[in-house]
């Protein structure tokens, strides 16, 4: 049987030592050696003990060392791997466990001096606990001091007193002749004592200790009182205390509160919990592979959380198995128990038993989100030298009593509760492996997709993401580095509001989140490519590269003459709504996000804020232009000739107009006095469908993330307050689409950012529009208002708008495009300026319109 | 080569722990399949109880090692009395000794004048009663 655990143990320190050439694809053979240094501890020291116990303990339980010595070189290879120095420490703390193994071992009269002493094991335990009131420590530095330091070494003396309570109470309750007869004489004492030890730990806030003393002694009750119903009280209890403790402890109210719900705030210790399902879904059915996971991502991984350290690299598979050699333990302990031939035998083997199966239910429970998260290790698996030595001699006394068994079995009534007890485990271990299942399997790529999972970056280091490129090659993105240091680098920073930032800390946005599918691999790649990449690597393959329809030479054009202006330009094909130029300025530079993140976030300026896409601007006077369509549809007679009144009352609409240096055109320079003449004159029936086809309600579809649209004004609303309209909020994509539907003969088409991937088979595979152009008005009546608006010079037409932000900071608006005689494709362009600018609106409009014949 | 090696290292040590795993399984179930058919060879004393009901004398041998005593007909012993509860009490054979309980009857057990509220030894030749009926207990002692 050792045999087995041996093979197996070597094999996961062979796959280990494989993973850091592994992660990095060599080609040559990498060997990590380290981790065989753990293998060949754990192999000595169990040998050491085997040898040993062979010839001493001939007739002991054949289960309890294999099992316990398994899970113990499991712990250790796996501490090794998430921090070679906590390794060293737990072997070394290993092998003092053995040592003192063998010490227990050869003293002959073992358990009776156990017994005889139980008093003086008790106090020392109690003594221990009350020194860290006095001169405890915490070896963070921070937090519960539940440690003692002696020359160094810190050791946690509540590892020790779970043990030496067990001697106590299993020899109080083997001298009661009749444990029964009295409840005041048999039970008082040991309450007592029981008390004040949890009182000790209560006042230490070590309140998952406490508990498990409180569940153990209940247990421990119920096997020598042969009262099966005080199982009940350990709920109840539970219950109480919690209720309780929920409003007399803060520790207790936030990990009953995180416990309920962890995905609600997943900043503080919640993030502990949340990111320890992420982990044990990412481990799946089978694993990442030993090494090739990343469960450093949950916080204390090494000791409260090394279950899902296991449940990430070896999957269900590895935790199942876990589960089994704790249940086997648990079983084959309590197995012992009831052929012992003593009383004090029988007791102390079920209290280590019990022990055992609550320890490991109230940390694998408490990890997997089942029960509130107490901080006890995992039996022989967490790291802490204590523990580990605690657990070890625990094993010794089991082997010891397993030796000296009873011909007879014990009385029906004696051994029910032993039976109810073994059965409550077994349920609960069945229960907390289902759980962990559907945590694995059902549940996994829900949790996997969380925001809070932060794998991705580390694949990014290991596989390259795809490249992002712009229309005419030039690569916008590219990835610099090699495997094990991939990293992005922006060629063009101004482009960083569009083109996104993926940062380990900050996470993702712009086209690296939304394209992110593309980029990473997970999507265009054929599947057996990503199914070899996952096994091999635990890695999904190189990512896919992505062309945008950005114009280069547009786009600088644009972020050079938007200059240091806040705002917005973005300019579209009217036909195809393809975007050859998008610009939001103040901007940021993706290259350096980590090292400005707490400067960008304070800026009250928004450099974060992509303006051209998700900008929420007040429609403002522009409304006339939206609404003349439906004025005409309507009816009704309109003189929009100029008028001197609407100059006068609106000394914007005067400014613009001289600016342009042009004709007197009230229409085209956006007076207020148009827009809201245009808008009083208009069907509110017919107004409402016309905004609602030119998109100014709904969401445009493109690759990044826009603003919410503004909600749909109903037909009574734009009866009694037409005027409603200009508060619209828009922002300049939709906008530009306005304007690209009067450009192309009322017909709206979809904005497109992304033209097309570089697929696995070496061509560029284009994406289509997302939908097809739809009909808004009429080409007669799309012809009309380029004729209302058209230029006296180009061959473009442009109306300037304005409006309030919030009613108070002044917005220019620049919507246009070309005319029919364009000879080139038709463009159509959206300008939002945050300040009065009209001069500067018309400079970039008309600039951007005329430049693009060039290209 | 690191990656497909390792894989073949991964699986080997997942066939490793679960025939580990495999094999304890099996053991197990082997010791518990086998544990019964040697629970039923351990020798016990046979056990005879002998009672009269209106009059007729009846005597029963027992080689199991667990006797059920009341009025219920599915009992080991039947004793056909109203002050007689339904499970009234129960032999047992443990720690080289017959031991009988009172399972909580109405009208309780006596062993002579001793009411039995705990289990006791009991030997040849004792009487126990249960409410007004009364049986006794030959025990035949092992060769």
């Amino acid at each position: 049987m050792l045999l087995l655990v041996c093979i197996t143990l070597f094999l996961y320190a062979a796959a280990l030592s494989l993973a850091t050439g592994t992660r990095l694809h060599s080609e040559k053979l990498i060997i990590s050696a380290e981790y065989y240094i753990p293998f060949l501890v754990w192999l000595a020291g169990t040998l050491g003990v085997q040898r040993n116990i062979r010839r001493r303990l001939p007739n002991r339980d054949p289960w309890i060392f294999p099992a316990t010595s398994g899970l113990t070189g499991l712990g250790m290879l796996t501490i090794w791997r998430l921090s070679p120095d906590l390794g060293l420490k737990q072997s070394v703390w290993f092998l003092v466990g053995c040592g003192l193994f063998l010490i227990a071992l050869n003293t002959t009269d073992l358990i009776k001096i156990l017994k005889t002493y139980k008093y003086v094991w008790l106090f020392l335990g109690i003594i221990l606990i009350g020194l860290t009131f006095v001169v405890g420590v915490n070896p963070t530095g921070t937090g519960q001091r539940l440690w003692l330091k002696v020359f160094e070494v810190y050791i946690q003396p509540s590892e020790p007193l779970k043990l030496l309570l067990i001697i106590y109470l299993a020899g109080f309750f083997a001298d009661q002749i009749r444990p029964n007869v009295s409840w005041l004489g048999s039970i008082f004492p040991t309450l007592v004592v029981v008390g004040s030890a949890g009182l000790l730990l209560v006042a230490q806030r070590d309140l998952g200790t406490a508990s498990l003393f409180i569940s153990l002694y209940i247990l421990m009750l119920t096997v020598t009182t042969q009262r099966r119903r005080l199982l009940w009280v350990i709920p109840a209890l539970a219950l109480v205390a919690g209720a309780v403790g929920y409003f007399a402890f803060d520790v207790v109210r936030t990990r009953v509160d995180i416990w309920v719900n962890p995905w609600l705030n997943t900043s503080g210790n919640a993030w502990q919990l949340a990111q320890a399902q992420i982990a044990i879904a990412s481990g799946g059915l089978t694993g990442t592979g030993p090494g090739l996971g990343s469960p450093q991502f949950v916080p204390i991984a090494v000791s409260d959380f090394i279950f899902t350290a296991i449940g990430e690299e070896l999957g269900l598979l590895g935790t199942s198995a876990v589960l089994f050699l704790l249940l086997l333990l648990v079983v084959r302990g309590i197995k012992i128990a009831l052929s012992s031939k003593t009383t004090f035998g029988r007791y102390l083997a079920f209290g280590i038993s019990a022990y055992f199966a609550l320890q490991s239910t109230f940390i694998i429970g408490g990890n997997l989100g089942l029960l509130p998260l107490t901080g006890v290790t995992l039996p022989f698996l967490s790291y802490g030298g204590s523990s580990l030595v605690t657990n070890i001699i625990a094993v010794l006394l089991l082997l010891r009593i397993s030796t000296e068994t009873s011909p007879q079995d014990l009385p029906e009534k004696a051994r029910s509760p032993y039976q109810w007890v073994t059965g409550i485990f077994v349920v609960i271990f069945l229960l907390i492996s289902a759980w962990n299942g559907y945590l694995a399997y059902p549940n996994q790529q829900k949790l996997i997709a969380k925001a809070e999972n932060p794998r991705w970056a580390v694949y990014d280091r290991y596989s390259p993401r795809g490249e992002i490129y712009a229309l005419s090659g030039e690569k916008l993105v590219e990835v610099q580095g090699e495997p094990g240091s991939y990293a992005l680098w922006v060629n063009e920073p101004q482009l960083s509001n569009t083109l996104g930032y993926a940062q380990p800390l900050y996470g993702q946005s712009g086209l690296q989140s939304s394209q992110y599918e593309l980029l990473r691999g997970y999507v265009g790649v054929p599947f057996e490519e990503r199914w070899q990449h996952e096994l091999l690597y635990n890695q999904p393959p190189a990512g896919l590269d992505i062309k945008l329809n950005i114009n280069l030479a547009l786009q600088n054009k644009a972020d050079e003459l938007l200059g240091d202006h806040k705002g917005a330009v973005i300019l579209v094909n009217a036909q195809t709504g393809e975007i050859y130029a998008i610009a939001s300025h103040p901007s940021f530079d993706a290259n350096t996000i980590a090292e400005n993140w707490d400067s960008l976030m304070q800026r009250t300026d928004a450099p974060l804020l992509n303006r051209a896409t998700q900008g929420s601007y007040p429609l403002g006077s522009l409304a006339s232009t939206l609404a003349y369509g439906s004025l005409v549809e309507s009816n009704h007679a309109f003189d929009l000739g100029p008028t001197q009144d609407s100059f006068r009352l609106d000394p914007f609409c005067y400014r613009a107009m001289q600016v342009a240096g042009s004709s007197i055109n009230a229409f085209q320079y956006g007076c207020e006095s148009v827009a809201e003449e245009t808008l009083n004159s208009t069907d509110p029936a017919i107004l409402k469908a016309d905004l609602e086809a030119f998109g100014l309600f709904s969401a445009p579809d493109l690759a990044i993330e826009t603003a919410d649209p503004s909600p749909a004004l109903s037909v009574e609303q734009l009866d009694q307050n037409p005027l409603s309209v200009m508060e619209v909020q828009v922002s300049p994509v939709q906008m530009v689409m306005v304007a690209a539907t009067i450009t192309n003969n009322g017909m709206r088409p979809a904005p497109a950012l992304v033209n097309s991937y570089y697929s696995r088979e070496g061509t560029w595979q284009a994406f289509g529009p997302s939908q097809a152009a739809q009909v808004v008005l009429s080409e007669n009546l799309s012809e009309e208002i380029q004729d209302n608006l058209r230029s006296d010079t180009q061959t473009i037409w442009y109306q300037i708008g304005h409006a309030l932000i919030n009613q108070e900071e002044p917005l220019t608006w620049y919507i246009g495009g070309t005319t029919p005689e364009w000879s080139a494709a038709p463009l159509a362009i959206a300008i939002a300026i945050e300040e009065e600018a009209p001069e500067l609106a018309l400079q970039i409009g008309n600039t951007l319109l005329n430049l693009s014949v060039s290209n | 080569m690191n990656a497909v090696t390792g894989l073949a290292l991964r699986i080997l040590m997942f066939v490793s722990l679960y025939a580990f795993l495999g094999t304890a399984v099996w053991l197990l179930w082997k010791s518990i399949t086998g544990s019964r058919l040697r629970g039923g060879t351990i020798a016990i004393p046979t056990l005879t109880l002998a009672t009269t009901i209106n009059g007729d004398q009846m005597i029963q041998t027992y080689t199991s090692s667990d006797v059920l005593v009341g009025r219920n007909p599915d009992c080991d012993l039947v004793l056909n009395d109203e002050t007689v509860s339904g499970r009234h009490g129960r032999l047992t054979y443990h720690l080289n000794q017959w031991w009988y309980e009172d399972l909580k009857s109405t009208n309780g057990s006596w062993l002579d004048d001793l009411k039995i509220e705990e289990p006791i030894v009991v030997k040849d030749n004792d009487s126990i009663y249960c409410g007004d009926a009364v049986f006794k207990i030959y025990i035949k002692p092992l060769q």
